[in-house]
């Protein structure tokens, strides 16, 4: 059975772009958020094996919503997609509890490469 | 990767956040007025000025994000560019003056154009380069350093607001998730082992790799030390290596493995001796216990926050596609002809006595009607999709006049058809420019005229029966009447002797092709098109547009539009062997004509309904078809009058014969420049007999 996924980005293209690269992988994308808030919601509706969390977006950041989700369930997955120069950001969601992370321009083989590391 | 495919994606969203700056921007110039009016840290102005820096940052940081996936690096640097100026003002508490705001929205337009060159593959701009290093100018100033490494700043400074607060909820040093689950290491009892990490040198964000590799090695033991020291790890500079000492007996080699999996490592080198074979195992190593089981809600039904919607079809899938807007205007003309069809199959069944033939027919046409509605509803687009840009336009207006404008938008979420909106939207350009120009005043000259210095303009969208109401209202000057009435004259458009005009007639003598009273042609709106050109294009869209205007208190300016350019419900009407369609969003009434009494009025021929004096025509006399009794003003010889009504204003038209109403499928054709003045446009009845469609506002 292929690996759940939810995705959680405020731009409808970065949500696209990530879902056409983890689909291809074969992965079967179980939702979309785009806010922090939604993100939170979602997982505990979904339960998804990963979650791909952007950084910036409206309604709580993705750092709050890496806090709440893992809160709830201490064992989430989650990537984090980030653009350069957020280094701080990226080093708070990890101590926040996210398991790894992609650097925007998004390439498919880094982006499946995170995500095999943080579903080992 | 092959980007082109998310191209019209990225126009889209991308222009979504252009306009969403546009409208921060607004916000930000707005709070940090009302700040300098009432005096620095006014906690309402303070909190909006937070909010649309953040909001400004976001919309910013998206852009950039999805520029540099499709490789479109002008557009990266500038939002670049913008961005780090953005985060050094909404960490620091530098004043947004005028010289400030006036870069930002430079920057916005630049982006806004960065970005449409990009998708239609045209080089940069020149200017980029030059808005990119204004940008950077305006952080330079406060802080060289800034620049270089503005994380470092946010960091060893205090932030404000939502930011400080956030980092004292923090702790100091990063807790790790899997510690309280199982009992502390004692350091002194257990040997220390030190971990060395080398990064590949090219790689991103090499700080982070840092914090995961020292997360992963506390899941070990406790951490003793780490070098360079932890907060460095936020630093853009940060180098290629981390040392971490930790009080572990776990074996290196599974240290190593796991060190390994971190992403982007180049070697670990693991020193130190613990007892490899002496020491049991810790729980917990690599992956701790509590990774190792399986969140056990997943598939269980009615698991925590299920909610119950596990039976069924997931909701939470994507329910929206997009679709081409060409698709949709394919769909819209296929419909448009399977309701001629539809009229003519109806017109044919009629004639027959087939009870089943009617009975399927009749089906048959109501399916049809839904699935017109359906793909109308597809269409509808609500207006703030254009209207959203207007706020700062008006902006820009008023201050390259010198003048204060409160500009106001009602009705955002009203739906109109969205070739409809597309058309729209430049008339209304062009009325409020013409109400910022010509209608507001200047401050001195309001405050002088007992008004309030900063102007109202209020733009609104009202939904009216089958019609869509776009409003423009001003509190400005109001059409000067005697400057009309002398340009009128001069022009010739009334005789020299004519010195009163109604109220309505004025207003009726500035909506002429190529009336203007501006007497200089301005920067904004004096290009020698006036309200004429407006009422032209509603016209053409089978609208009508109507001027209520008092002197010295202001004037508002009203388009009627249809709901959908394509299809209209019409009543048909014959006169002299011709049918006509009269668009049924202006019909009033009908009534027989006989018996109605007729009289004059100054002049004009009215018939008196119920009591109301009501103008009317006779359309054999408009269509110039011979015969009948009399000319308009004698004692009619058509059997019907239709009540028109437009803007407020009503006129009845008398027909020889009403033949129903009928959904009718436009085609337009531009009614004022074409030579027909009457029409606004025609359609294929059923029978595959044409028909012209009536523009009723030039019969009122």
């Amino acid at each position: 059975m292929s690996h759940t996924v939810l995705i959680c980005d405020d731009a409808i293209f970065m949500r696209t772009m990530v879902g056409d690269i983890l689909q291809q992988a074969g992965f079967d994308i179980v939702g979309e958020a785009e806010t922090g808030l939604q993100a939170v919601e979602k997982y505990k509706q979904l339960r998804p094996d990963l979650v791909t969390m952007d950084i910036v977006m409206p309604d709580m950041g993705g750092i709050d919503a890496v806090r709440e989700i893992t809160r709830f369930d201490p064992q989430a997955k989650i990537l984090m997609c980030s653009a350069m120069g957020q280094q701080a950001l990226v080093v708070e969601a990890i101590q926040a509890g996210a398991r790894d992370f992609v650097v925007k321009p998004f390439q498919p083989s880094r982006v499946l490469e995170a995500v095999q590391r943080v579903l080992a | 990767m092959d980007t082109a495919r998310y191209a019209e994606l990225f126009l889209t969203e991308s222009r979504e956040h252009v306009s969403a700056i546009n409208h921060a921007l607004l916000e930000l110039e707005r709070a940090s007025d009302g700040g300098r009016n009432a005096g620095q840290g006014h906690p309402p102005a303070d909190e909006a000025r937070r909010s649309a820096i953040a909001a400004l940052f976001r919309a910013v940081h998206t852009i950039k994000g999805m520029s540099a996936t499709m490789g479109y690096t002008a557009v990266a640097t500038l939002s670049h560019e913008l961005e780090a100026l953005l985060d050094w003002l909404r960490r620091g508490d530098a004043m947004v003056n005028t010289a400030l705001m006036d870069t930002l929205f430079k920057a916005a337009d630049a982006l806004e154009s960065s970005i449409e060159r990009a998708v239609s593959g045209k080089a940069a701009d020149a200017r980029i380069e030059r808005i990119a290093a204004r940008l950077r100018d305006a952080v330079a100033p406060a802080t060289s350093s800034a620049r270089e490494a503005p994380r470092v700043l946010g960091v060893t400074r205090s932030r404000p607001g939502r930011q400080a607060g956030r980092r004292r909820k923090t702790p100091p040093r990063p807790r790790t998730r899997t510690r309280a689950s199982r009992p502390e290491p004692v350091a002194t009892a257990v040997p220390a082992t030190v971990i060395r990490v080398r990064f590949i040198a090219d790689a991103p964000l090499r700080g982070a790799r840092a914090a995961m590799a020292l997360q992963r090695a506390q899941t070990f033991g406790e951490v003793q030390a780490v070098e360079p020291p932890e907060h460095t790890f936020s630093e853009p500079a940060f180098g290629q290596e981390v040392t971490i000492r930790v009080a572990t007996a776990v074996p290196h080699a599974t240290i190593a493995r796991s060190i390994e999996s971190v992403g982007d490592v180049a070697g670990v080198e693991v020193e130190g001796a613990p007892p490899d074979s002496l020491t049991p195992l810790p729980a917990g190593i690599g992956s701790p216990p509590a990774r190792r089981s399986r969140p056990s809600g997943r598939h269980a039904v009615g698991g925590p926050g299920a909610g119950g919607s596990d039976v069924g079809e997931d909701p939470y899938r994507a329910r929206h596609v997009r679709i081409d807007l060409r698709r949709l205007d394919a769909l819209m003309n296929l419909i448009g002809e399977l309701v001629i069809a539809r009229g003519r199959l109806m017109a044919l069944t009629a004639a027959s006595e087939d009870q089943a033939l009617a009975e399927t027919v009749h089906h048959s046409a109501r399916l049809i009607g839904n699935l017109q509605d359906e793909i109308m509803t597809c269409r509808m687009v609500p207006v703030w999709q254009v209207f959203d840009r207007f706020p700062r336009l008006v902006r820009d207006a008023a201050r390259s006049l010198g003048k204060q404008v409160a500009f106001e938008v009602y009705g955002k979420e009203i739906e109109l058809d969205r070739s409809m909106l597309d058309e729209i939207g430049d008339p209304i350009v062009h009325l409020l420019r013409n109400a910022v120009d010509h209608g507001i005043e200047a401050p001195d000259v309001r405050v002088a005229a007992g008004k309030a210095a900063e102007g109202r303009l209020t733009l609104s969208a009202i939904r009216d029966r089958s019609a869509v109401l776009i409003r423009v209202e001003d509190d400005g000057r109001g059409i000067d009447r005697d400057r009309v009435l002398a340009r009128a004259r001069d022009t010739g458009l009334v005789d020299a002797a004519t010195s009163t005009l109604t109220d309505d007639e004025v207003v009726r003598l500035i909506a002429r092709p190529g009336f203007t009273t501006a007497d200089q042609v301005t920067n904004l709106s004096g290009r020698g098109v006036g309200i004429d050109a407006v009422q032209a294009k509603v016209r053409s869209l089978g609208g009508s547009v109507d001027i209520k205007s008092v002197p010295g208190q202001g004037t508002v300016v009203t388009a009627r539009l249809p709901l959908t350019l394509a299809i209209m419900r019409a009543l048909l009407a014959r006169t002299g062997g011709d049918t006509y369609a009269f668009p049924m969003a202006h019909v009033d009434e009908t009534v027989s004509a006989e018996g109605l009494a007729l009289a004059s009025v100054r002049g004009r021929p009215v018939m008196l309904l119920r009591g109301e004096a009501v103008p009317y025509v006779r359309l054999r006399e408009l269509v110039g078809v011979p015969g009948g009794a009399g000319p308009t003003g004698g004692p009619l010889a058509e059997q019907h009058v239709l009540v028109l009504e437009s803007g407020g204003r009503r006129t009845a038209v008398a027909v020889d014969e009403l033949t129903g109403q009928q959904d009718i499928v436009v085609k337009q054709f531009d009614a004022a420049r074409g030579g027909l003045p009457l029409f606004s446009g025609a359609t294929i009845l059923g029978d595959g007999a044409p028909a012209l469609i009536v523009d009723v506002s030039s019969l009122i």
